[in-house]
């Protein structure tokens, strides 16, 4: 029996998202403890992925004034990431952090051995800070 | 004031009420690589104070219209008043895309986060591609 795909992209048919297990897609490049190659950051300065099974989690510590501050995200899930070129795909993850006063939706991926994330910061009090986007990266530690 | 990260303070005094300048956002972007089959074009409008963003993606025929949305403006520290990027979801019943755009040196850095809601059993996926702003100057 054939199914119709929905799609609205052609990239959506690729026969490679089609019965993928996502969760063993290269996801150990991502595993482990990531230290900012900034040592001066304000903002995050060790990130730390988990998988246990399917499920992924995601801690990290933030640049607090005295001493680090705990992030762990509420939600994540992994993505194949069909970026990379040659052939060579494996897995980004999508790790939402909520503060209450602030949410940041950060996505987190690979490239060339070093971790990438990017924070899309919202603030829900009313400080009148700007919502804000950031870019760290990570070398990893073990 | 709360923070989770030291770049997430500001001091009182320097926190500007006035509306974030979204001048750097609007206009058409197109996909840098000819080869996509994902997201061809973006378009960036100003409307009604805020920001609207309508997606164009390759398909079998031509251009699939993906409809307007209004978006989310971020700045690049919490004390800028200027937009450096933005966020936008789109949900079409069978998959929904999370887009998050940056601009940087000029390219606006598109990740869209895709996924699948039907029984297809297909993978979400994730994608980075880079838009270039049409300015029709050279």
């Amino acid at each position: 029996m054939t199914q119709k795909l929905e799609f609205n992209q052609a990239r959506d048919l690729d026969q490679a998202l089609i019965d993928s297990d996502v969760g063993s897609m290269g996801a150990d490049r991502l595993i482990g403890r990531w230290t900012n190659t900034d040592a001066q950051t304000r903002g995050l300065r060790e990130i730390t992925i988990k998988q246990t099974g399917a499920q992924f989690s995601v801690s990290a510590a933030g640049a607090g004034t005295d001493g680090a501050i705990q992030w762990l995200a509420r939600s994540v899930r992994p993505l194949a990431n069909v970026e990379e070129e040659a052939g060579q795909r494996g897995i980004a993850l999508a790790a939402d952090f909520d503060f209450g006063f602030m949410k940041a939706e950060t996505y987190l991926r690979v490239n060339k051995g070093v971790l990438v994330i990017v924070l899309f910061n919202s603030f829900r009090d009313d400080s009148g800070r700007s919502d804000y986007v950031t870019r760290e990266f990570f070398y990893r530690r073990d | 004031m709360e923070f989770a990260q030291i770049c997430d303070s500001v001091e009182p005094v320097a926190i500007s009420r006035r509306p974030v300048d979204v001048a750097g956002l609007p206009g058409v972007w197109i996909n840098s690589n000819p080869q996509t089959n994902g997201i061809a074009r973006i378009v960036i409008s100003e409307a009604d104070g805020g920001l609207s963003l309508q997606v164009y993606a390759i398909g079998p025929d031509g251009l699939i219209d993906w409809g307007v949305r209004q978006v989310q403006v971020y700045s690049s520290t919490p004390s800028s008043r200027t937009g450096a990027g933005f966020s936008c979801r789109f949900d079409f019943g069978f998959a929904e895309s999370f887009l998050q755009g940056m601009i940087m040196k000029g390219l606006l850095v598109l990740a869209e986060l895709r996924t699948f809601k039907d029984a297809s059993n297909r993978a979400d996926y994730f994608v980075r591609e880079y838009f270039s702003l049409e300015h029709q100057r050279f």
